[in-house]
């Protein structure tokens, strides 16, 4: 769990630093997808403790999560719903919530504290 | 720690979530960033606007300035336009293109009712020379204004026979006249009833012929303005003016 979270630090750090940004126009992109990412990576440590983890899943999970959480905002942007958006966010968020919820019954389980 | 997590796809793509993470952030506060700066804009905006103001203020007070200046430069110009004004007035006035009223005296003249037989109708009609002398009576007499049936009688007014009607100013009329003439009206009076030429249409032709005349003092009299052009095509005023 330490790697993973010095992972993400270290991922943060970096943007950080070299201080990458996209338009302000993509601002909501950037955000769905980073949604997106959040969703995959939580589903992915989901399925690492319930042993069903595979390096391809994962990865292709990832990349069409990222993908197609840009194309809806893209669709919305297009046929003038913009807020199809929250579409991708709400789904998503809902998600990462419920693998939350699964990670972390998983680990207090693991740990004996239930 | 439980070993599974330690997956290195796991590990690398949470690294990606925190790199895709960290980007999200530096541009949304790049956006936001950038409202302070809009809001310092505004401010200077405001500060400069007001530099201005105060600007545009001190240059107020100094158009207040040059305008009450002006006024006073007007105030006295309206002076020297008053005086012009005046001067045109009194030149109108004498000039007979104002209309008058004041005191004075009115002098009808009439034609004789009755010709007798055998005897020259001419005598019982009133002629241009009648009025003439009745107008030169007039002026005699201190007239200031005169109009003959409202056609004022002014500097270049001939009066002449033209048929049965009286010429005054080119305009044609018909009797009986109204002669006005706005003065003192005892002097004027007096004057008509006096005149060597006038005088005898009141009395002996009046009795004579039965003329139609009378000579009426009154407190109130009306003279018309003059009404034709005044065109001089060899009159041109003198060189040194008054001459």
């Amino acid at each position: 769990m330490l790697v993973l979270v010095l992972a993400l630090a270290l991922g943060v750090t970096l943007g950080l630093l070299t201080d990458i940004g996209v338009p302000p126009s993509m601002l909501t992109y950037a955000g769905v997808a980073v949604l997106a990412a959040l969703d995959s990576c939580i589903s992915g440590v989901r399925s690492s403790l319930e042993e069903t983890f595979t390096d391809r899943a994962f990865v292709f999970g990832f990349i069409t999560n990222t993908l197609m959480a840009g194309f809806i905002v893209f669709i919305g942007d297009r046929i003038g719903v913009k807020e199809l958006y929250l579409a991708a966010v709400v789904a998503f968020g809902v998600r990462v919530f419920d693998n939350l919820g699964v990670v972390r019954s998983i680990m207090f389980r693991r740990r004996g504290w239930e | 720690m439980s070993k599974p997590l330690h997956r290195p796809t796991l590990v690398v793509v949470i690294g990606i979530l925190g790199f895709m993470l960290a980007v999200a952030f530096n541009t949304n506060t790049r956006l936001h960033g950038a409202q302070p700066d809009r809001a310092s804009d505004l401010a200077t905006v405001v500060h400069n606007m007001e530099a201005q103001r105060g600007d545009l203020e001190v240059r107020l007070a100094d158009l207040r300035d040059q305008v009450a200046e002006l006024e006073e430069v007007a105030a006295s110009e309206q002076g020297i336009r008053d005086t012009f004004t005046n001067e045109i007035e009194a030149a109108r006035l004498a000039a007979g293109l104002t209309g008058i009223e004041g005191p004075g005296v009115q002098v009808v003249l009439g034609d004789g009712s009755d010709v007798a037989p055998g005897t020259d109708p001419n005598l019982y009609l009133i002629h241009d020379s009648d009025i003439a002398a009745v107008v030169n009576a007039l002026f005699v007499g201190g007239a200031e204004a005169i109009d003959v049936n409202g056609e004022r009688v002014v500097a270049t007014t001939p009066i002449r026979c033209a048929g049965t009607t009286v010429l005054v100013n080119a305009k044609r009329l018909g009797g009986p006249y109204t002669v006005s003439a706005v003065g003192n009206s005892d002097a004027l009076y007096d004057a008509v009833i006096s005149d060597p030429a006038a005088g005898l249409l009141f009395e002996s032709y009046r009795a004579q012929f039965g003329l139609d005349v009378s000579v009426i003092k009154l407190s109130e009299v009306e003279v018309s303005a003059y009404r034709g052009s005044f065109r001089p095509t060899y009159a041109v005023q003198a060189e040194d003016g008054d001459a």
